[in-house]
């Protein structure tokens, strides 16, 4: 019986090892923590925060403070936190890639008590009820640590606190981090503005194989819509409606089974039609020229068209006439991570305000691209950083106002905040960074749909991809059963032979 | 505590813990999946709409063309180039068998990158033409695992079969097709099983080569990225099943022994 002994315990104790040897740091640093150090578990998308290592000669220098990013930001705010509120606090800081991996990440049981899903992500989640709603102290202005309460652009706030899921507004659960529009970057050598400025360009036969499209259901889904209501969403009659925003939303997230069928359609044109449908490629097909048009999110317009500054090369951004998707990222606390525990709630909350101080706001800003939902309220830092991002230089002659009060006081004309850009900043940085107010007057959110919905939508999607066996022609059935009936005669005559 | 010893089983446990945990286990977990609906009631459903929808019996149908097409071109470029390696006089053969290895060894994104680039330096690009580009980027990529497994078959051939066909008067043709191909044919065997299923399979590629149209794989990835498991699953499962029937049809062709040095060497 030597062996089958050896066997059981051998495993029975290699087991336990495995087990003591995993157990262990858990165990004991769960006992020590609970005590006196507040374990936060935060989870961002990738290189969506500021590392901090910056080169000296980067900061950024303005009126009321320089700006540099010497450690990474949940580090600082490690230290801040002890420095503010006396406790200590360890981050753990991790990444996702996509919002479907993020789900899916959740549902196999990974604890975060800290995520930054986009718009439908945390409305799919707020309507699953997994998320903790964010405290009435968060939103007390009287606090001034309260960063984000205190800082957030008021134009964003009324957009968090009117879009609603299951009856309750984004406000009660989720805080914005990075927002933007959808729009279009483009090549002016080959492509005017005009033609730039409206969806149909997807489809537009003149730049066959020269565009790239998102692969990604919802972007193309919004571009398809815009593309085929183009007639409807730009007729004055439709946009001087009362009701305008309400019905522009319901347009845009218009998943009628007519409708879905058309954007089929429309979609299938558009992969015959485009260069590729990409998820990161896109940016760079755009500045070695392979392409001379592609759909992008503004924050990476930005990129896009910083990068082609850097070689010299013209890029320029629009945004369609029709409608444009504004989405946003945001912060929500999980019920599976906080549990109740009011000390890791509070750590949270204060980790959103962390990220929307000001001087915070910029570091993240410069580090990763995409503009910020934090105004700053009584701060001017971050409208100092807009200026010295793109405020024309002393001596240029040609330059136009553009109005930023609508993003920073709500007050469209506000005096203060209107910069002087230069002339061409109407195709530039300055409007993927922070759209017109006209821009946003035509902004809709889209919706997060129901499981049947998004089904039916996956399907679409999935028909626009899958080759249809409809398609086959009819030789190719003809020759198919040649082929078959061929290799049944080969093989019987294969074993005929073999008698001999 | 007895001393451990090398014993067969005890060598074993290893392996069986890691077959049990990251193969069958998975297995009965894709099964499943394949069979349930999403709420975890046993369901037909997901058979019964993959094998009703023009879309995805197109798939499948698309994807095993691909990979038919894929596996010939292969065969056609790799057998003659096996051929000669294996005959040739070249002292220093396996420096030659190198260059048709190293390929390997370079990281596959890289690879499929630079053969994006060529292909759009043809000034049309060739992913317009999904199936033209698919083929052309699947051949590139498997190319290597055709060759070895032929060339290590051809290599192994005893010389004197050969001779013996020469001297009942048999010229060296009527010796290659009656002795040196069919001899070969387990080698074959091991090569279109390492291609064909790969290539209905690796969307990486066609992704990185802006092929818009979907193959198995892709569907996979696109029902998983829409947390449809189900779907996903049972496309898995049918994929299983097809390389199963394959094997099963080839099971007299393949002989163990040759398999084995294949794959040692790769």
């Amino acid at each position: 019986m030597r062996k089958s002994v050896f066997g059981k315990r051998a495993l029975a104790g290699i087991l336990a090892g495995i087990i003591a040897v995993g157990a262990f740091p858990v165990t004991a640093f769960s006992a020590k923590k609970k005590d006196d150090v507040i374990r936060l578990r935060v989870c961002n998308w990738e290189e969506y925060i500021d590392f901090g290592d910056w080169d000296e000669e980067e900061t950024i220098d303005l009126p009321s403070a320089d700006i540099i990013g010497v450690n990474a930001m949940w580090k600082d705010y490690e230290d801040w936190y002890y420095e503010t509120y006396g406790k200590r606090v360890k981050v753990e800081y991790s990444s996702f890639g996509t919002n479907e991996d993020l789900y899916n990440m959740l549902t196999l049981g990974d604890e975060y008590d800290l995520v930054c899903p986009s718009e439908y992500m945390f409305m799919k989640l707020m309507d699953e009820g997994k998320l903790v709603p964010l405290s009435e102290h968060f939103y007390d202005t009287s606090d001034e640590n309260n960063y984000y309460a205190r800082g957030i652009s008021p134009y964003l706030k009324n957009i968090f606190d009117r879009s609603e899921i299951g009856g309750e507004s984004w406000s009660k659960y989720a805080a914005g981090y990075m927002w933007g529009v959808t729009g279009i970057v483009y090549n002016p050598e080959f492509v005017t503005e005009e033609e730039a400025s409206t969806w149909k360009i997807l489809g537009d036969p003149k730049f066959k194989r020269r565009i790239t499209i998102k692969d990604n259901v919802r972007d193309s889904y919004f571009a398809a819509v815009g593309a085929l209501k183009h007639d409807l969403l730009t007729d004055p009659a439709f946009t001087s409606d009362p009701e305008y925003l309400k019905k522009l939303e319901d347009e845009m997230n218009d998943v009628s089974p007519d409708t879905i069928q058309s954007v089929q359609d429309y979609l299938q044109d558009v992969k015959n039609n485009a260069y590729s449908f990409e998820t990161e490629s896109g940016k760079a097909d755009m500045i070695t020229g392979k392409v001379v048009a592609n759909l992008q999110w503004s924050g990476d317009g930005v990129y896009t068209l910083d990068q082609a500054d850097d070689v010299d090369f013209l890029l320029n951004y629009t945004v369609p006439v029709e409608a444009t998707n504004v989405y946003f990222d945001g912060w929500v606390m999980l019920k599976s991570g906080i549990d109740g525990d009011a000390d890791r709630q509070h750590a949270a909350e204060a980790f959103i305000n962390f990220v929307s101080r000001p001087d915070n706001v910029i570091r993240n800003m410069y580090y990763v691209g995409y503009t910020s939902v934090i105004a700053g309220g009584d701060d001017p830092l971050i409208y100092e950083y807009a200026d010295w991002n793109f405020s024309a230089e002393e001596d240029e002659e040609d330059t136009i106002e553009y109005p930023l009060g609508w993003f920073f006081t709500g007050k469209e004309d506000d005096e203060d905040y209107i910069l002087t850009a230069p002339s061409d900043c109407m195709n530039r940085q300055l409007r993927a960074q922070y759209p017109t107010k006209e821009d946003m007057a035509r902004s809709s959110i889209m919706v997060c749909f129901d499981n049947e919905t998004n089904e039916k939508i996956n399907q679409m999607w999935i028909n626009v991809r899958c080759f249809n066996l409809m398609d086959v022609p009819v030789w190719v059935w003809i020759l198919i059963v040649l082929a078959i009936i061929a290799g049944i005669v080969l093989y019987f005559r294969a074993k005929k032979k073999k008698v001999y | 505590m007895r001393t451990f010893r090398f014993s067969r089983k005890n060598l074993s446990i290893p392996y069986v813990i890691f077959l049990a945990v990251f193969v069958v286990i998975p297995l009965f977990v894709l099964v499943y999946y394949a069979f349930t609906d999403r709420d975890g009631h046993v369901s037909l459903r997901n058979f019964i709409g993959f094998f009703t929808d023009p879309n995805t019996l197109g798939t499948l149908f698309y994807s095993i063309v691909i990979a038919l097409t894929t596996t010939l071109v292969c065969l056609a470029i790799a057998y003659p180039t096996a051929y000669i390696l294996a005959k040739s006089r070249v002292k220093r053969k396996s420096a030659m068998l190198l260059v048709f290895i190293l390929p390997m060894w370079i990281n596959f994104s890289l690879r499929i990158t630079a053969l994006k680039e060529i292909l759009t330096v043809l000034e049309e690009n060739i992913a317009y033409y999904p199936f033209l580009n698919a083929v052309i980027g699947m051949t590139y990529d498997f190319l290597p695992f055709m060759i070895l497994p032929i060339y290590t078959t051809i290599s192994r051939l005893d010389p004197s079969l050969i001779e013996a066909a020469k001297d009942l008067g048999a010229n060296d043709v009527d010796a290659f097709f009656k002795i040196t191909l069919p001899l070969s044919v387990p080698g074959i065997v091991s090569g279109v099983a390492m291609v064909f299923l790969p290539a209905m399979t690796n969307y990486v590629v066609l992704d990185m080569l802006y092929n818009s149209t979907y193959i198995m794989g892709s569907l996979i990835g696109s029902y998983f990225a829409a947390y449809n498991w189900n779907g996903g699953s049972l496309i898995a499962l049918i994929l299983l099943l097809l390389i199963c029937v394959f094997t099963y049809l080839t099971r007299n062709l393949e002989d163990e022994d040759q398999r084995a040095g294949g794959g040692a060497l790769l």
